[in-house]
This record gives structure tokens, C-alpha cells and sequence, in this order.
């Protein structure tokens, strides 16, 4: 009862001291539970809207996939006749049946030809209006879609994109192009999970999408009163046998949802994985307040042993003071967690999708996990330093506090941390000479994890060497000031080195990943300059969006151009030699023409006769896994042809960025088995100007394809180049926001132990401001400690990092990552900026410090 | 003795020695209303230069904040205090900071030392923050005064409590400053330890012409002074000139037995 007691009143004593720790908690714990929050709410949402959204029963043509989603390679939607409404009609327990025919490979454009899809990623569709869709949409203004030229439009779409009735959009398909003008708006019933739909007449659609009438991609069935789903699909599948694919309301939703869910776990499991990278990083903070509190109430520790506190009470004693801060944070953290939730839920709404705070999931797991993982974490944290708490000798209480005596690295500590280090670096090296992509990604992973407990352990003695260095560098040009503040930057190297190391560990990662993003983008380039010889590249923005016929035409009829390369994308399920078969696997298919454009490499045989008919290539791995040989027969069971049996001519390098691990046959040997309505449409078109003509061949190219075919573009090398640059940018720039919490985690570790150490020093800075140190010195003083903690964590991290991101790319060489680039501009910029930092971290605690009283600092008590 | 007394300059060795700092009704008050505490009453004081003033007095008397104001450490609620010719009551604290810098020298009873720097930084430091360069030979001279030749890299926590305060006494006297003050300089040492500390400070007076105030309540350390000063109740009660250390003991048994009658 005293131990609780005495630890609550110290807790409240130091209160401020415990601030920041308890922030570093809070944050941590927010993230967790703001991401499982947010996740799980966004599953609610799509269950709901899955479950409203779908009939009771729903029958489709047999190629279409299970969440009910319409989209083929041949750009037209997989259909099924009319006529089966009529026989489902006559089944047991149908109360109704309605065809509806709709497709997401389109695009539409309003009247100046910009496209009309939402920028989140979410799909466009055009279908027919329903009485199905009549249960989640309302008629907000105009009337339903009638005749061929009226169009309904989802009134969040027509929001966004200012449409009104009677303005005209086009709706582009492999059929054709659509024109149409807006008869009114619907407005969602549900969430709008962000998707621009646009509603025609059936007949209109069916003609639209499919080009022709009497089809439809799906019928919706309403189970009569007293009729299960179940019982409903078991009746319509009795009626129209196994020629369709009948799906219950619930398996629709489950496929759905089970699309969103793998989504949203990626999502769940990264955003966790660098919340987890926080709570590391706040793990030192909370060290390094434990270790100082203790370290200043030696003489009141000493005290408490001698009049008969045993060791396990002090020991709990700081513990409890760790459970009562750990409660706190995470008790914060939970509530801040819900709101960054509803933060992130307004932020989608800015991009489209409307989630409503009604479906706010909170899990109790969420609350839960977050407390759990905030007091486990903070009570580890402290053990250590309770250890040593409990080691105090009573004798302590006898001795002049003084300042605490500089915590010496051992001996122990060099020789493990050297040991952890070696063996790291020993990994590292394993892994870059590793011939095999799997045991050296898992030598890499030990590397990484060993380098970095290395440099943790070891921090402290490389924390003296660097500190002196950087004093050399940095602090002589500060005179008497910057000299004090390297001494005391180095008067305890264990706190320096566990606050730098706090920052090394973020650091660290944004130089690997920046080291591996930057090699990506100049690999890739280089193999682009050396091996892509076609000039231009069309395709569609949408996803898995195709290149329609009229517009190969447009290509090919394009002037400047010597050659225009198609490329198809298949799929069939392969027998290998080695008697596997391999269902659902891509092949390519392109005129032979692509052998120039893409000078392939080949361990065997040459690339320009696996486009000779009924042949094909094969790409190394491939080849070494099935034991396939130049000369070798595989069997290619083609989704909507007939089976072929291609002889394989060519074997393709596998360690390459372009083309990785794709295997090609031609066009003519695809039309040989696929039936030319079935026939898929382009993935791409490659086009490569005449001599001299690039210039003009670009812009005849654009102007071809901009009135027509707004969804496609057209790339030249240089704007393919950019692209690739730019996606890894983003890709970076999202990690970076992401580790961007647990650098903030670190630096205010950096205030905290400033902070910390300007209390542990009021003497010392009363003594310094009476012997005539300025406010300013005083500033400038714990400004450069700061710094040089800050640049030192830099330079761990940096160091580290790049070394992870060397070995990494050593190691994806294999994969075709063959240039190392090390980004200097990123590097020198974290370096930089950690100067920054560390002046940031110092302006609170040095304003405070240089506000002490004069006179309280050394009176003597 | 119902006011404070007005020391003139007459001094034991003539009329010519100037003053280094004076005091002119300087009243310091901590609180308001029922809660005020007045730690100086008006005080009147001049220091004279080249002389060792001790200010004595018991707990609470005022003699700490009494010096504290003369250093320009601590502001009064009235009154003036001139270090020469320089008021430095309403100073900033920028100038003020460079006065003590620049102008005073400081013994404190304990933690005189940065423990980070060693003996000879510890001794330069008020040069170094003023960007000065030290006078070479002064310093040599000092140091060889308080016998430090052989310690001047070790760190403080390698010297002895005597040792320090020797540095400390160092640093006071290395930048030159027109007057020293300390704040019971032996208050932590053994009679040995602070005689040879009272020593340096007497010699420093004598062969270097230092001006040095410093506060006490040992009569031992009073009697190296040229002057003591009493305080009581934040007032200056009594003086006395040449002292000796039975002199200072009778006075300040004197003191505490009225103290307790009236």
C-alpha cells in the first residue's frame, strides 16, 4: 500500500517529466487503435453496402468472377441469353426475375472530353436501371434513364463533376463510343463506397456494352415470402443446371467482401507494422525518463533502503510509477485513436467515398489491445531502469547527490555489441552474395534486425568517438559554448546513444528504402535505354483498361510511324514436361515485331522464333522449375479457345525489371485457337517512329487518340521514364509519411532527454549564468547538444540504412536490380534536416533553461 | 541601535581608498501584504576597494541576499547598488550578465565547478564565454598562488573538497574582476582545508590588491577580513575593523544574548 502510495505521489511529482513519455505512448497506442478502428470500420461500411446491394439470388454467365464484377479481356462483359429469365421464372419459390446487363471496361467523358471517374481508384460502371438497383439508389432530380440517349448519373458524380440534366457525356466501350445526355441524378440510400456509375435504359446498355440486345451479364432473383436463399438458389440451379453460376445474396457480398478485406488487411497489417516501429522507438524514451528520474532521486532511493525499503520494493516502486503512465498514455491513446479514425473517414470523404460516423466500429478487442499493448510496452520499458533503481546502496542517501556520476559504457557492452554487429554485417554479406533470391532474403532480414541490436548495444561507445569527431567538425567554430556542449553531449554516453538511436531507427529505414527505390528507378531506366527500342508506348489509364480496335486503327493509320506492335494478355492453364498443370496462368501474345522492341535476353535459343507459329518462351525460373528444355511441349489450355500444344523455342533471362518472368507467344499462334469474337483486345500498342520523325510521330499520336480515345495515352520514353520515377516517389513518400510517426517518437526523445538533463544541471547553469554565460550562450549551449545528438542519431541511421539498401540491392540484383544508386540529394536532406531537428527539439528545453532563476539554480539547500 | 548605520569612507589605511560597490536603502521583500518578509530593511553599505569585507550575521539575517544583490544576482524592491561608478540596480539581465562576466568573480560554498571541464577551463571559463583571451602570465601567477600547477587537467571529481575551492578561488581571481564575492567559500571544508582557502583570499588582498566580500558565520574565516559587517533582521547593526576571531565570537555571542532577551 505504501509502494502505491509513494509511487503515486512521485508520479505526480514529476509529472511534467513524465509528459513526453506518456505522449510517445499515446501516439503509439493512437496509431494502433486509429488503424484497427478505421479498418474495421471500413468493413462495416462495405458489408453493409454488399449485403443492401446485392438480390436475393443472382445468376451469371459462367466466365464472370464471383464477386459478380463483368470484365473480360475482350473488353465486352460476359453474357447469358434472355431466355433464361423465362426459365428461371418457372422455378419453385422465385417471386421474381430481372436481367440486368452492366460492365466496369468503360469510360466516360463529358462534352470537352475530360473523363468522369473518380480519382480514388474506386470503379466506373455503366449498367442497366434496375428494380434491384432501385433498393440502394433514389431518384434525387430528373427522372430514370428512357431511350438511347438519356443517362442517369450517381448525384456524388455529378457533384464533383458539376453535371446537370441535359448536359451530354459519352460512355466509351469495345463496342463503341455512346453519346448520351443526363436525364437526372440517384443519390446512394448507402455508403457511396466512391464509384461513378452511370444508368442507361436496358435496351441502351445491352446495345452499349455488349452490342446487342436480348443478353444480359446478370439476372436478379427475389425469393418468394418464406424462401431461403439457399433454398431459392438450390431451385433455380435445379432449373437451369450447371451451364450458370447461381450465387446466394451472401456469397455475392462474402466474394466482395473478401476482395476489400485482403485490401484492407494490407492496409492493416503496414499502417500496425509502423505503429510497431514507434512503440520501438518510444521504448528509449521511456528508458531514458526512467533511467534519468532514477538516476535523480538516487539520494531519496538511498533514503527509503536505509530506514528498511527492500530492493523488490523500490524495484516496484518505479513499476508502478511505469503501470500508472502506461494507463495514462494508452487510456489517451485509445480516445486519440478514435479520433484519427474519424479523421482518415473525413479524409476519404474528400476523395469521394462517403463513410458515415453511424458505422464507427469499435471493436472491444481495439480498446483492449491498444491499453494492453501501451502498459506491456511502458512496463518493460522500465525495467531496466527499476533494476538499477533497486541497486541504489542506502549508503547513497549519505553521499552529496551532487550531479549523477557519468555512466561508464563497459566492457560487457563493447564485446556484445561488437559481437551482434559482426555477426550482422556477417548476415549482410551472406545475403548480397546469396545465388538464391529466398535464403537471401532471410540472411537479409537477420542482418538487418542483428546490425540494428548491434548498433543499439553499441551506441553509447560509438556515441563517444562520433560526438568528438563531430565537436571537431562542428562545435570548435562555437568556442567555449560548443566545447561545453560536446562534453556534455558525452558526459553520459548511454543517454546520448539511446536518444540518437531512437532517431537512427526511423532514419535508418527511410535510407534503405530511398537506397532500393532510387537503384529500382535507374535500373529500370538503364534496361529501358538498353533494351526497349520501340518509342512509344498506348495504353489506358483505367485498371486493366484495353486498347479498343477502332483505336489500334488510329494507331496504325498514325503518320511518322515505321512500326506498331500489338500485345495481347491471356490467360490458359498450362501442362508442363514435369506433368504440373498450372491453371489460370498468363501468356503474352505480340506480333513478332515485339522482338525489337523489347531486345529480350535469352539463356537459349533466340526470342524472334518463339513468335514463329505454335511456339512460345519461357522465362529461366519458369523453365529451371518445370525442367523445360529448348524444344520442349507444353500444353496451353486457352480460358475461351481451344487447347494448344507450343514448343518452347526461346528461354528468357530471368534478372530483369522488364518483362520479369512473362512468357510470349504470337498473335497469329492465339488466333489459331481463340475464335476472333472471343479474341482479347489489346493490353497495349507499341509504336516506333520513323528516322527523324519522333517528334512529330508524338504529337500526330496524341492528336490521333485525344478526340476518340480520351482513355488512353500515349507515353514516349521519356514520359514512361518520369512515370516509373514518380510511382516509386509515391511509393516512398507514403513510407516516409508513415515512419514519419515514430521520427516524430524520436525527436521528442531528444526534447525529453534535453529536457530531462536541463533539470539534472539547474545547478550547474545557475553556477555557468553567474559566472557571466548569457542567455544566449545558454541557448546556443543546449541548442548544439541537441544538434549533435541529432546528427549523431543521423549518422547511425544513414549509415545503417544505406548499408541495409546496398545489401538489399545486391541481393534483388537477381531480379534484374543490377545499378546501385545511393540518392545523395535524400541522404544529404535527412542528414541536413537532422540538424534541423535537433535545433527544433532544443527550443523548448533551452527556453526554459535560460529562464532559470539565477539564484534558485545555486543556492545551496 | 534602532537604524542602520551609515558606514563613511574613512577607512583604516586613509581617506584615499575608493569604493568598489555601494548600497544605498536598499530594501528587498519577498510577498505582499500579511505574508511580506522583508530580507533587507534600507540597508546603507560601501565596500571599499583593495579590502576583505566579511558580512556576518545568523540565519536569516539577510547577509545572503544582501551579497546576492551586490553581484547583481538578485534584484531589489528599492534603493540602489553602484559597482564603481556602474548602477546596476534596473540593469538588464543581458548587461548584467556581462558585468558579472566581466566585472565580479565569484566563490560559491559548494558546486563551484562544471564537472565536464577540467581545472584550467574551470578557471578560464568566464574569459573563454567573454571571448577573451587570458592574460598570460596573471594566470600563471595565480595558479602558482593557489598552488594548482600540477592538477590543472584533472577534472573536479578528482580533486579534494579543498582542491576545488581553490580552483574556484582561481577562476575568481584569473579574469581580474574589481571585486570578488563569496558565499561561505569554506562553509564545506575542514579548518585545514579552509585555512589554506582564507589564506589565498588574504593574499590575494594584500599582494594583488583584490577587493573581496565574502559571507559567513565562522568567526575563524570572519577574522581574515580588514572589516566585518553584522547584519540582524535585514539591517547592518554593527562593524567591527581588523578583527580577530575571539573579537568576532564575543560580538556575535553579544548579539544572539540580546537577540534573546529583548
Amino acid at each position: 500500500m505504501t509502494v502505491l502510495k509513494t509511487s503515486m505521489r512521485n508520479f505526480f511529482a514529476h509529472k511534467g517529466r513524465m509528459a513526453l513519455s506518456a505522449v510517445a505512448v499515446l501516439l503509439s497506442v493512437a496509431f494502433v487503435c486509429g488503424t484497427l478502428v478505421f479498418t474495421d470500420t471500413m468493413n462495416t461500411t462495405f458489408d453493409k453496402l454488399f449485403q443492401a446491394t446485392s438480390s436475393d439470388v443472382q445468376v451469371s454467365a459462367k466466365g464472370s468472377s464471383d464477386t459478380g464484377e463483368t470484365t473480360s479481356r475482350t473488353g465486352k462483359p460476359p453474357v447469358l441469353p434472355a431466355s433464361v429469365v423465362g426459365e428461371i421464372r418457372t422455378a419453385r419459390g422465385v417471386k421474381a426475375a430481372e436481367g440486368t446487363v452492366f460492365s466496369t471496361s468503360v469510360t466516360v467523358v463529358d462534352g470537352d472530353k475530360d473523363k468522369l471517374s473518380p480519382s480514388s481508384g474506386a470503379p466506373t460502371i455503366v449498367g442497366s436501371w434496375n428494380r434491384n438497383d432501385a433498393r440502394t439508389m433514389e431518384i434525387a432530380s430528373g427522372t430514370a434513364p428512357k431511350g438511347p440517349d438519356q443517362v442517369m448519373v450517381d448525384a456524388d458524380t455529378a457533384d464533383k463533376h458539376g453535371l446537370e440534366i441535359g448536359d451530354e457525356i459519352s460512355v466509351i466501350t469495345a463496342v463503341g463510343t455512346h453519346h448520351a445526355r443526363v436525364s437526372g441524378t440517384a443519390a446512394f440510400k448507402v455508403t457511396n463506397p466512391g464509384a461513378a456509375i452511370f444508368y442507361l435504359d436496358t435496351r441502351t446498355a445491352q446495345q452499349t456494352l455488349v452490342g446487342r440486345t436480348g443478353v444480359y451479364t446478370n439476372i436478379n432473383v427475389t425469393a418468394a415470402a418464406g424462401v431461403t436463399d439457399a433454398q431459392l438458389k438450390k431451385n433455380v440451379t435445379a432449373v437451369l443446371g450447371h451451364d450458370y453460376k447461381v450465387q446466394t445474396a451472401k456469397e455475392v457480398a462474402d466474394a466482395n467482401q473478401k476482395d476489400v478485406q485482403s485490401f484492407l488487411n494490407v492496409m492493416k497489417y503496414a499502417m500496425l507494422g509502423f505503429a510497431g516501429i514507434a512503440f520501438l522507438v518510444g521504448i528509449f524514451l521511456i528508458i531514458n525518463t526512467f533511467s534519468m528520474l532514477v538516476a535523480q532521486r538516487t539520494r531519496e532511493i538511498g533514503l527509503m533502503r536505509a530506514i528498511g525499503s527492500s530492493r523488490r520494493q523500490i524495484n516496484r516502486s518505479v513499476l508502478v510509477e511505469a503501470l500508472l503512465l502506461g494507463v495514462l498514455g494508452s487510456v489517451l491513446g485509445v480516445g486519440a485513436g478514435i479520433g484519427i479514425a474519424v479523421g482518415l473517414m473525413k479524409l476519404m470523404g474528400q476523395m469521394g467515398m462517403h463513410l458515415s460516423t453511424d458505422d464507427l466500429t469499435v471493436a472491444w478487442t481495439t480498446p483492449a489491445l491498444g491499453l494492453l499493448l501501451g502498459v506491456v510496452v511502458t512496463v518493460l520499458a522500465a525495467y531496466l531502469p527499476a533494476r538499477r533503481a533497486g541497486k541504489v546502496s542506502p549508503m547513497a542517501a549519505l553521499r552529496d547527490a551532487g550531479a549523477p556520476a557519468d555512466a561508464k559504457a563497459g566492457a560487457v557492452r563493447a564485446v556484445l555489441g561488437l559481437l551482434l554487429t559482426g555477426a550482422g554485417g556477417w548476415s549482410l554479406y551472406v545475403a548480397a552474395t546469396a545465388d538464391k533470391a529466398k535464403t537471401g532474403s532471410g540472411w537479409l532480414g537477420l542482418g538487418v534486425v542483428l546490425t540494428l541490436i548491434g548498433f543499439v548495444v553499441i551506441g553509447p561507445l560509438l556515441a563517444g568517438g562520433l560526438v568528438r569527431v563531430l565537436g571537431a567538425v562542428l562545435l570548435r567554430i562555437f568556442g567555449p559554448v560548443g566545447r561545453m556542449a560536446e562534453r556534455n553531449a558525452l558526459r553520459n554516453p548511454r543517454r546520448t546513444g539511446a536518444t540518437g538511436a531512437a532517431l537512427m531507427i526511423g532514419l535508418a529505414l527511410v535510407a534503405c528504402l530511398s537506397v532500393v527505390g532510387s537503384s529500382m528507378v535507374a535500373s529500370a531506366t538503364d534496361q529501358l535505354d538498353k533494351t526497349v527500342g520501340a518509342d512509344f508506348i498506348i495504353r489506358s489509364d483505367q485498371e486493366n483498361g484495353l486498347v479498343a480496335r477502332q483505336a489500334v486503327q488510329a494507331v496504325k493509320g498514325t503518320p511518322g510511324l515505321k512500326r506498331v506492335t500489338e500485345y495481347k494478355w491471356t490467360e490458359a492453364a498450362l501442362t508442363t514436361p514435369d506433368g504440373r498443370r498450372l491453371p489460370n496462368t498468363a501468356v503474352m501474345a505480340v506480333d513478332p515485331a515485339y522482338a525489337t522492341d523489347v531486345r529480350t535476353e535469352t539463356v537459349a535459343g533466340d526470342v524472334r522464333d518463339a513468335y514463329r507459329i505454335d511456339s512460345m518462351s519461357v522465362p529461366e525460373k519458369f523453365a529451371d522449375d518445370h525442367g523445360i528444355r529448348l524444344g520442349s511441349t507444353i500444353t496451353v489450355a486457352y480460358e475461351d479457345g481451344r487447347t494448344a500444344r507450343l514448343t518452347v523455342r526461346a528461354i528468357t533471362r530471368s534478372d530483369t525489371l522488364i518483362d520479369a518472368g512473362a512468357m510470349y507467344t504470337s498473335i497469329d499462334t492465339l488466333a489459331k485457337y481463340i475464335p476472333a469474337d472471343r479474341m482479347p483486345l489489346d493490353e497495349m500498342v507499341l509504336a516506333t517512329a520513323a528516322e527523324g520523325q519522333e517528334a512529330a510521330a508524338y504529337k500526330a499520336l496524341k492528336a490521333a487518340l485525344h478526340d476518340d480515345f480520351p482513355q488512353l495515352t500515349v507515353r514516349d520514353q521519356t514520359d514512361y521514364k518520369q512515370e516509373l520515377k514518380d510511382q516509386v516517389g509515391q511509393l516512398l513518400n507514403m513510407i516516409y509519411g508513415l515512419l514519419a510517426l515514430a521520427i516524430i517518437v524520436a525527436v521528442l526523445g531528444v526534447v525529453n532527454t534535453l529536457a530531462l538533463s536541463v533539470v539534472e544541471r539547474t545547478r550547474e547553469i545557475g553556477l555557468m549564468r553567474a559566472i557571466g554565460l548569457s542567455r544566449r550562450q545558454l541557448r546556443r549551449m543546449i541548442r548544439l547538444e541537441s544538434v549533435v545528438i541529432a546528427v549523431f542519431g543521423a549518422l547511425l541511421g544513414l549509415g545503417l540504412g544505406m548499408s541495409w539498401g546496398a545489401t538489399a540491392q545486391q541481393l534483388l540484383a537477381m531480379e534484374g536490380l543490377k545499378i546501385l544508386e545511393i540518392p545523395w540529394p535524400t541522404i544529404t536532406g535527412v542528414f541536413i534536416g537532422s540538424a534541423f531537428v535537433g535545433l527544433f527539439a532544443a527550443l523548448v528545453p533551452a527556453f526554459r533553461a535560460a529562464r532559470m532563476n539565477v539564484l534558485n539554480a545555486i543556492a545551496t539547500d | 541601535m534602532t537604524s542602520a548605520v551609515t558606514i563613511t569612507r574613512h577607512g583604516g589605511t586613509g581617506g584615499r581608498t575608493a569604493v568598489a560597490a555601494r548600497a544605498r536603502q536598499v530594501v528587498k521583500a519577498y510577498g505582499s501584504g500579511e505574508t511580506r518578509v522583508v530580507a533587507l530593511d534600507h540597508v546603507d553599505v560601501d565596500i571599499a576597494r583593495g579590502q576583505f569585507t566579511a558580512i556576518m550575521g545568523p540565519s536569516g539575517s539577510g547577509k545572503s541576499t544582501l551579497m546576492h544583490c551586490l553581484a547583481g544576482l538578485d534584484t531589489v524592491t528599492s534603493g540602489q547598488i553602484y559597482l564603481d561608478e556602474t548602477e546596476i540596480t534596473g540593469l538588464k539581465d543581458k548587461k548584467l550578465t556581462q558585468l558579472r562576466r566581466d566585472r565580479i568573480g565569484f566563490i560559491f560554498q559548494a558546486f563551484n565547478l562544471l564537472p565536464t571541464l577540467n581545472a584550467i577551463e574551470n578557471i578560464t571559463l568566464p574569459m573563454d564565454i567573454a571571448g577573451r583571451k587570458p592574460d598570460r602570465a596573471w594566470l600563471d601567477r595565480v595558479v602558482e598562488t593557489v598552488g594548482l600547477a600540477g592538477r590543472l587537467k584533472h577534472r573536479p571529481t578528482q580533486l579534494s573538497g579543498g582542491q576545488q575551492q581553490r580552483v574556484a578561488v582561481a577562476r575568481a581571481l584569473a579574469a581580474r574582476p574589481e571585486i570578488i564575492f563569496g558565499d561561505e567559500p569554506t562553509g564545506n571544508l575542514d579548518s585545514r582545508a579552509g585555512a589554506e582557502v582564507l589564506g589565498f583570499l588574504r593574499r590575494s588582498v594584500d599582494e594583488l590588491g583584490q577587493t573581496i566580500v565574502m559571507v559567513t558565520h565562522d568567526p575563524v574565516a570572519a577574522s581574515y577580513a580588514d572589516r566585518v559587517l553584522y547584519l540582524a533582521d535585514g539591517r547592518i547593526v554593527d562593524e567591527m575593523y581588523q578583527p580577530t576571531a575571539d573579537q568576532v565570537l564575543d560580538r556575535m555571542k553579544d548579539f544572539d544574548a540580546r537577540g534573546r532577551t529583548s
